[in-house]
């Protein structure tokens, strides 16, 4: 098929790409562990959770996620700067077409979303009493998280014209994604209004998700989750490659 | 694709963004092989029709086909045909020279044999195999342009189409990327199609296409475009530069006029001895000088201008 070269080409290059870009590999990586470490470490103190044999047991899920989460949406998210130094529009110009070329991004993200949340699960078994088949139904979990991430990054990525905008997506987007899904305290606990965002959250679904896969115990059930991902992943999708539409960009935009 | 077909045929092409109507209705005919030129001021229409024939956009009226395929219906095998190279160069400063080519050979759909051979052949053509391993980034601006004809050309499309390619090149990169793409006429039958303010690269081209505010003010060959000014150009400067205006508009030798910052630009066809010898006559006149029409002549009679 015509398809798989120019996705295959543009997942050789993002991964060429954050392979020179080691800072922010490591920066990822380091991200994830402080939380496990230092939030992790601070909050054993003072907190007990349901079913966890301490607060960094329970909240490892949730980094294990959240590290693929931001492994996987700003690999994503920087298709912006291909928009800001004309790629995309190069990119959108080959005969694949923008959904090969949506298929090739969200491929490549979902990969260092694999990762860099992989080097975190592979220090579970410090952490947890794992055997082989909880691990690889993690990585299994890991895998549709990374996914469902890559794509939350597209479309995230799609309405944004400028790298500047980055920070703020970051703070405004990753974060709360983050904060309301269950990764850091449980949703059961949450307030009302909260536990109803926290369930329109696609990551709170990734999170339940990575949790059963290893051993803990989980809120909203496999099959439930797994069918709200594949749902909101495919109407994600379908969202993102309307938006990529230069057709749509330049209506939204006006002349260029 | 039949070889008698043109490259590009257009049909009342046109573009809205809203209730704004960046290009009104275009006809074109684009001979295989040409080299066509397409100028105007800002806002004219240029990126607009190059973005519809790239088909990066949808006309809003009218019809075109590039080698015989529909501009909607049949874009995959269009952009097969095409190379495109846009004002900054498409080259990832991450990426090395050759990574760089292989990704657009990738994007053209080439196996990975064809791909390899392809990237080889454009480093060989563009004389970048010294730089193949060099980071985009490293580049200066000018190799940096080169390297994005590399990667326009790695799959020797049938039609180029550069958005103002010059744009911050010095002399010499100016005209090695010339160099390269007049071989790609010559060797392959390439057509390109691009847009400059840089008048003088359009002198060379088969056909010139000049736009204003979405139009079509003037198209043809540039010597009949150049002939539509008149045999010569009158250039006066001058205190009494009006006067001598009226003059030679009272003998019948004007053809076109275009006000400048001191004077005129006087399009004049006949013999130049009367308006010498008004000139003459006239103390006021500070300058007066004939030389032969150029683009430039065109560009701001038909644009409605001054200079």
């Amino acid at each position: 098929m015509r398809v798989v070269t120019p996705v295959y080409g543009i997942v050789a290059r993002d991964l060429g790409r954050s392979l020179r870009q080691k800072g922010r590999l490591f920066g990822g990586l380091a991200r994830s562990f402080m939380w496990l470490l230092l939030v992790g470490t601070g909050y054993n103190a003072i907190t007990r959770i349901e079913g966890a044999a301490s607060y960094q047991a329970f909240v490892y899920p949730g980094i294990v996620v959240m590290a693929a989460l931001f492994g996987a949406m700003l690999t994503a998210i920087s298709t912006v700067y291909d928009r800001e130094f004309g790629m995309l529009r190069l990119m959108l110009a080959c005969p694949a077409g923008t959904m090969a070329v949506l298929t090739g991004r969200a491929l490549s993200a979902t990969l260092v979303g694999i990762v860099q949340g992989g080097a975190v699960l592979l220090c579970g078994p410090l952490l947890l009493d794992l055997t082989a088949g909880q691990l690889a139904a993690a990585a299994a979990v890991l895998a549709v998280a990374a996914a469902s991430s890559s794509l939350l990054g597209l479309l995230v990525a799609a309405p944004l014209r400028s790298v500047e905008n980055f920070a703020a997506v970051v703070n405004v987007v990753l974060f709360p994604l983050l904060f309301v899904s269950g990764a850091l305290y449980p949703t059961a606990r949450m307030p009302l209004w909260l536990r109803g965002a926290a369930r329109l959250n696609p990551v709170t679904y990734q999170v339940d998700l990575m949790r059963v896969a290893l051993g803990l115990p989980g809120e909203l059930g496999v099959v439930p989750s797994l069918l709200t991902l594949a749902v909101t992943s495919l109407v994600v999708f379908g969202l993102t490659a309307w938006l990529f539409d230069p057709e749509h960009r330049f209506i939204r935009r006006g002349a260029p | 694709m039949s070889a008698s077909r043109p490259a590009i045929e257009a049909a009342g092409l046109g573009r809205d963004y809203g209730s704004t109507r960046a290009l009104e209705s275009l006809d074109l005919l684009v001979a295989r092989g040409a080299l066509v030129g397409l100028l105007g001021p800002n806002g004219a229409g240029k990126t607009t029709t190059m973005l519809l024939l790239a088909t990066l956009l949808r006309p809003s009226r009218g019809t075109a086909r590039v080698f015989g395929h529909d501009l909607v219906a049949d874009r995959s095998a269009i952009r097969r045909c095409l190379g495109l190279v846009f004002q900054e160069p498409c080259i990832d400063g991450l990426l090395t020279v050759e990574e760089n080519l292989l990704f657009a050979a990738r994007l053209a759909e080439l196996p990975k044999r064809d791909a390899l051979k392809a990237v080889d052949d454009a480093l060989e053509r563009t004389r970048l195999v010294e730089r193949a391993s060099q980071l985009g980034r490293q580049l200066s601006g000018g190799w940096r342009r080169l390297a994005d004809i590399a990667r326009a050309t790695v799959h020797r499309p049938a039609l180029l189409i550069l958005d103002e390619p010059t744009v911050g090149l010095d002399p010499e990169h100016r005209d090695r990327m010339w160099t390269l793409l007049d071989d790609e006429r010559r060797a392959r039958g390439t057509t390109i199609v691009f847009s400059t303010h840089y008048l003088t690269e359009a002198e060379a081209c088969d056909y010139v296409v000049l736009l204003a505010r979405g139009a079509l003010v003037a198209d043809g060959n540039p010597a009949a475009l150049k002939a539509t000014v008149g045999n010569d150009v009158a250039e006066i400067e001058g205190p009494d530069a009006a006067r001598l205006l009226e003059s030679a508009r009272g003998a019948g030798a004007v053809r076109t006029v275009v006000r400048t910052e001191r004077g005129y630009r006087i399009g004049m066809s006949g013999p130049r001895e009367p308006l010498t010898a008004l000139a003459a006559a006239l103390p006021g006149v500070s300058r007066f000088a004939f030389r032969p029409p150029t683009l430039e002549d065109v560009y701001f009679e038909r644009t409605g201008r001054d200079v």
